[in-house]
């Protein structure tokens, strides 16, 4: 049996595989590709959300949206530990990780490079965009890859304060005034098609079927995405809220739900090129806050004198 | 009187990982002269019946620990916990549904996972 066979026979067998352990190329590539595009959601995922701390209605929901941000940072950080350790033998460091980010060559997820422009889209982002988020997270628990299995529990375990705190918000503002209710229903008119292109393309793509070769994910785009409707749908409609597409409708045959695809084509073009409405003043402030403190980083390796 | 010659054993701290979906997690120390042996002393000592995936053995002296103090709590922190959102299921309940929490999406999850694996035998 030659390495490439004993590897999947690991694999096959539900073994986790670890940082210092023989891996094939592919395997590494794929998942350098993800966790370090998962890493950077992360960490561009906060943007939306900081720029309503000076703006919170209150001091209790200022302290909880710094404590999400300050989370997602935290997930970042996780995240891009286990990249390092798996570029490390091509040579890249931490430093590169970050400025791929601004030189566009790690994309983000499509929901960040939207506006979050009332306090409403700010509950959403919290409760539908963080929903699908975890849903896809808690699909990731059973990857074959040790160290990023290991985090991801950590994540999911942070990830039910977040849960509880967009559904405050949303529960609050579907008691509220009529402006409130009308407010949240414009949110969701706003984000429900970024919501259904975070899955991903319903075919599975070339990428994703090795992922699943080497189970580095199980389910599909398609799947990850009924389960968020699933758990979402009779939410929505419960606090009475519209859902943006006239031929939703659950098929009690195939037993799955029917739905309006998003402009592919138009969300895919925001992710690779980085032309959304936020991507540029968000990219440029990770480089500004990078390029920045640079020098910081540079002074703390510098021994204390005398 | 001669004086007797004492062999100084270094103090290792232990982890251990049960799992590969664990962290690894301190259960002890030990003395040893060398960190293979300690290795060695540690799989005796404290793995006499558990099973483990991995060990760790580290010199004390390169553990640096915090004091109380640096970790101490003095402000309400209940708004980045779950339960600072209780209220959440008396909110649903209005609304005749109920709160979603995380072990309910990982069990859903989960589900699918089994279904595609019986999928995959038939």
């Amino acid at each position: 049996m030659n390495q490439e066979e004993m590897f999947m026979k690991r694999i096959k067998q539900g073994e986790k595989i670890e940082a210092t352990d023989w891996m094939p190329d592919e395997y590494r590539q794929l998942l350098i590709k993800l966790i370090h595009m998962h890493a950077v959601s992360e960490i561009m995922g906060a943007y939306p959300e900081k720029e309503w701390v000076p703006k919170a209605p209150s001091l209790r929901r200022k302290l909880a949206i710094m404590a999400k941000v300050q989370d997602e940072m935290g997930h970042g950080q996780l995240l891009l530990r286990i990249v390092e350790d798996l570029v490390y033998p091509l040579g890249k460091k931490r430093e590169d990780l970050i400025e791929d980010i601004y030189y566009h060559r790690v994309k983000f997820h499509n929901v960040f490079h939207m506006e979050a422009r009332t306090w409403a889209d700010a509950g959403l982002i919290g409760w539908l965009v963080d929903g699908a988020a975890i849903i896809n997270q808690a699909a990731l628990l059973s990857t074959s890859y040790g160290p990023y299995a290991r985090v991801l529990k950590r994540i999911c375990a942070e990830e039910s304060f977040h849960m509880q705190h967009g559904e405050n918000i949303i529960l609050t503002l579907a008691m509220g005034t009529a402006k409130q209710k009308q407010m949240l229903q414009d949110s969701l008119n706003y984000w429900w098609e970024s919501l259904l292109f975070f899955f991903g393309p319903k075919e599975v793509t070339p990428a994703a079927e090795r992922m699943i070769h080497y189970r580095i994910r199980t389910l599909t785009n398609e799947q990850l995405r009924q389960k968020f409707f699933d758990k979402y749908i009779p939410r929505i409609h419960s606090i009475g809220l519209t859902i943006p597409d006239p031929h939703l409708k659950y098929d009690t045959e195939k037993k799955c739900w029917v739905y309006t695809e998003p402009d592919w084509k138009k969300f895919s073009e925001i992710v690779k090129k980085n032309n959304g409405p936020k991507s540029r003043e968000r990219i440029e402030l990770r480089r500004q806050a990078h390029e920045g403190g640079r020098w910081v980083r540079q002074a703390m390796l510098c021994k204390p004198v005398g | 009187m001669t004086k007797k010659e004492v062999a100084e054993y270094g103090v290792y701290e232990v982890f251990i990982q049960k799992s590969y979906t664990d962290p690894h997690i301190h259960v002890g120390s030990l003395v040893a002269p060398t960190s293979e042996l300690a290795m060695q002393w540690a799989r005796e000592n404290f793995l006499r019946r558990d099973s483990a995936v991995s060990l760790w053995v580290v010199q004390r002296e390169h553990i640096d620990q915090t004091s109380t103090d640096f970790l101490a709590r003095e402000l309400d922190r209940k708004y980045r916990e779950v339960r600072g959102y209780t209220e959440n299921g008396r909110l649903w309940r209005m609304f005749k549904e109920k709160t979603l929490t995380i072990e309910e999406i990982v069990a859903a999850v989960e589900e699918k996972n089994r279904n595609l694996k019986s999928k995959n035998k038939k």
